[in-house]
C-alpha cells in the first residue's frame, strides 16, 4: 500500500514538474525581448507595428521574416539597416535618447505594396515630447501647391543642357543666381527667363543659356551629395521610376499587379498612376527643388507614390532631388 | 594426373577473362575521362538578362559554349530573389529596380541547376533553371557507363561463365 502511494506521488511530480519547468523556462528566456514578425503587406507587414520603448532604456527586438527576405530601418537616424531573413531570427538593440515617435521601415523590395511596409516605436520618458514644431518644409513655406499641374510641354530641348559648356562660356553670372536659396525656389525654366532678361546674356543662344542653367544647377550639388542621392534612388525609386528615371520601372502601373491587368485599386481602394519620367523635360524643367523635394515629403496621395517625409532627413531628400537633376543635365566630367 | 591438366586450362581461361575484363574496364576510363568530342566554338562574351519572378526565371535556360565570358543580369519584377549557379558555386541577389550582375567564364562544361538561393515564398524550392555549357557531358559520359554495365552484366558475363562451365569438366575430387 505505501509503494502505490509513492508510485502515485512519483507520477504526479514528474507530471506537474513537466508543465512547471515549461513556464520557468519560458518567463526566464524571454526577459525583455520584443518578438517583432515581418510579412508582406498583404499578408500583414509588420506584426507589430507599434511598439513601445523608453528613453534610454536599451530595446532588444528579435525580428524575423515569415516569408520573403525584409529589412528594418529606422526613419531619421544613422541606424544601418538588417536584413530580416525567413527563419532567422536577428537580434537588435536600440537606445533612444529622445521621447517622440520612431518610424521604421522595410528597404528590402518585398511585392508591389513593399513601401505599406512600416511601423511606429513610441518613446516616452520623463519630459514630454517637444511641442514646438521643426521649421515647415520649403515648399510650405513658399505656398508651392504641389498638385497643381506645371507641366509645359511645348518646352523640348534640342540636346541635354550641359553644365560643362555652361562654364566655359565664360560668363560673369549675377551672384544672385548662385544662392541656395534661389536654386531651391524656382524652376530651370524661370531660371531660364531671368536669366535672358539679363543684360550681359543678349549674345548667347537660348540652348547656350540652358547650359548656363544646368552650371547654376552644378553649383549647387557636389559629387558626394549625388552619391548619397543616386544610392536612396536606386533602394527606394528605380523600382517604379526605372533605374534611368524614364519612369517605366519593373513596378510600371501595367506589371504593378503581376497577372497583367492593370492595378487599378489598392487594398484600400485607391488607383495607382504611371510613375513621373524623369527624363521629361516638360515635367522637370518646371518644377523647381522645392516642389520635387515636397512631392517627395508628402507623397502622392492617391497616386501610388509613398510619402517620404518620416523617412529621410532634410538632407538626404536634398540629395535626392539634386539626383533627379542628373536626368536632365549632362553629367559633368571631374 | 587429371589435377595438373586442370591447374593450366584453368590458367588459360583466367587469362582470356583478365584480358576481356581489362577491355571493359579500359572503355569504362575512356567514357568517363576521355575528353569529350565536341566541335570547337572560339569563345565569346555574352550579356544575358534573366528576369526572376515568384516563382520562374525567364529564360529559364541559358545555353553558353565552354569558355565563354558570361554575364548574367539579374532583374527581379516583384520580391528579393537569388541566382546560385550548382557547380561553380556562384551566387548573386537582386531587389526590383536594383539589377545585379554576376560574370564568370564558362570553364566547366555540362549542364548545371540554376536556384534562387534567397526564400522568395511558398513554392521558393521549385524556382530553378539550367545553365548548358557546350553539351551535357556529364548525362553523355553517364549514359554510356550505363550502358557498358548493361551490357557487362547481361551478355559479357554469362558469356564468360558460360564458356568457363562447359571448358571445365565436372571433376570427382
Amino acid at each position: 500500500m505505501k509503494k502505490e502511494i509513492l508510485a502515485r506521488l512519483v507520477v504526479l511530480v514528474l507530471v506537474s514538474g513537466m508543465g512547471l519547468s515549461a513556464l520557468v523556462f519560458r518567463i526566464g528566456d524571454n526577459s525583455g525581448i520584443v518578438e517583432v514578425h515581418a510579412a508582406m503587406p498583404e499578408k500583414g507587414g509588420w506584426l507589430t507595428d507599434s511598439i513601445e520603448a523608453q528613453v534610454g532604456e536599451p530595446l532588444v527586438l528579435s525580428l524575423v521574416s515569415d516569408d520573403v527576405v525584409h529589412s528594418f530601418a529606422l526613419g531619421q537616424s544613422d541606424f544601418e539597416p538588417v536584413d530580416v531573413l525567413p527563419g532567422v531570427p536577428t537580434e537588435i538593440t536600440l537606445t533612444f535618447d529622445e521621447p517622440g515617435p520612431y518610424t521604421f521601415y522595410c528597404t528590402r523590395w518585398c511585392g508591389a505594396d513593399h513601401w505599406r511596409m512600416r511601423g511606429t516605436i513610441t518613446v516616452t520618458g520623463d519630459e514630454p515630447f517637444s511641442k514646438d514644431l521643426p521649421d515647415p518644409p520649403l515648399y510650405l513655406q513658399l505656398g508651392i501647391d504641389i498638385d497643381d499641374p506645371h507641366e509645359n510641354h511645348d518646352l523640348v530641348l534640342d540636346e541635354q543642357p550641359s553644365a560643362l559648356r555652361g562654364s566655359v562660356l565664360g560668363l560673369t553670372t549675377p551672384s544672385e543666381f548662385l544662392t541656395q536659396a534661389y536654386y531651391r525656389s524656382h524652376s530651370p525654366h524661370q531660371v531660364w527667363d531671368e536669366l535672358r532678361k539679363v543684360p550681359s546674356t543678349s549674345e548667347l543662344s537660348e540652348s547656350q543659356i540652358w547650359d548656363v542653367v544646368a552650371w547654376v544647377w552644378a553649383q549647387n550639388t557636389n559629387s558626394t551629395k549625388l552619391a548619397e542621392g543616386e544610392a536612396l534612388y536606386q533602394r527606394d525609386c528605380a523600382a517604379c521610376h526605372g533605374v534611368d528615371g524614364d519612369g517605366e520601372g519593373i513596378f510600371g502601373a501595367e506589371e504593378i499587379s503581376g497577372d497583367g491587368t492593370p492595378h487599378e485599386a489598392g487594398f484600400d481602394g485607391h488607383t495607382i498612376e504611371a510613375p513621373t519620367s524623369f527624363q521629361d523635360a516638360g515635367q522637370m524643367l518646371t518644377a523647381s527643388p522645392a516642389l520635387l523635394q515636397g512631392k517627395i515629403i508628402r507623397g502622392g496621395m492617391g497616386t501610388g507614390m509613398p510619402s517620404w517625409g518620416l523617412i529621410y532627413t532634410e538632407e538626404q531628400t536634398w540629395n535626392l532631388v539634386d539626383y533627379l537633376w542628373t536626368f536632365q543635365f549632362q553629367k559633368s566630367q571631374e | 594426373m587429371p589435377s595438373r591438366s586442370l591447374y593450366f586450362r584453368d590458367l588459360r581461361i583466367l587469362a582470356a577473362g583478365a584480358q576481356s575484363v581489362s577491355g571493359i574496364l579500359l572503355a569504362a576510363l575512356v567514357m568517363a575521362f576521355a575528353p569529350f568530342p565536341e566541335p570547337f566554338v572560339e569563345p565569346t562574351e555574352r550579356t544575358i538578362g534573366v528576369m526572376a519572378s515568384s516563382f520562374e526565371f525567364s529564360p529559364a535556360e541559358i545555353s553558353v559554349n565552354p569558355g565563354d565570358l558570361v554575364t548574367i543580369e539579374l532583374t527581379s519584377a516583384d520580391v528579393v530573389h537569388g541566382l546560385y549557379i550548382d557547380g561553380y558555386d556562384m551566387q548573386i541577389s537582386a531587389d526590383p529596380g536594383q539589377t545585379q550582375t554576376l560574370t564568370f567564364t564558362a570553364d566547366k562544361s555540362g549542364t548545371f541547376r540554376l536556384r534562387c538561393s534567397v526564400t522568395c515564398g511558398d513554392l521558393h524550392p521549385f524556382m530553378i533553371g539550367k545553365l548548358h555549357v557546350g553539351s551535357n557531358t556529364l548525362l553523355w559520359r553517364g549514359f554510356g557507363l550505363a550502358t557498358l554495365s548493361v551490357f557487362t552484366l547481361l551478355v559479357w558475363m554469362p558469356a564468360t561463365f558460360r564458356k568457363r562451365n562447359q571448358d571445365t569438366p565436372d571433376v570427382e575430387i
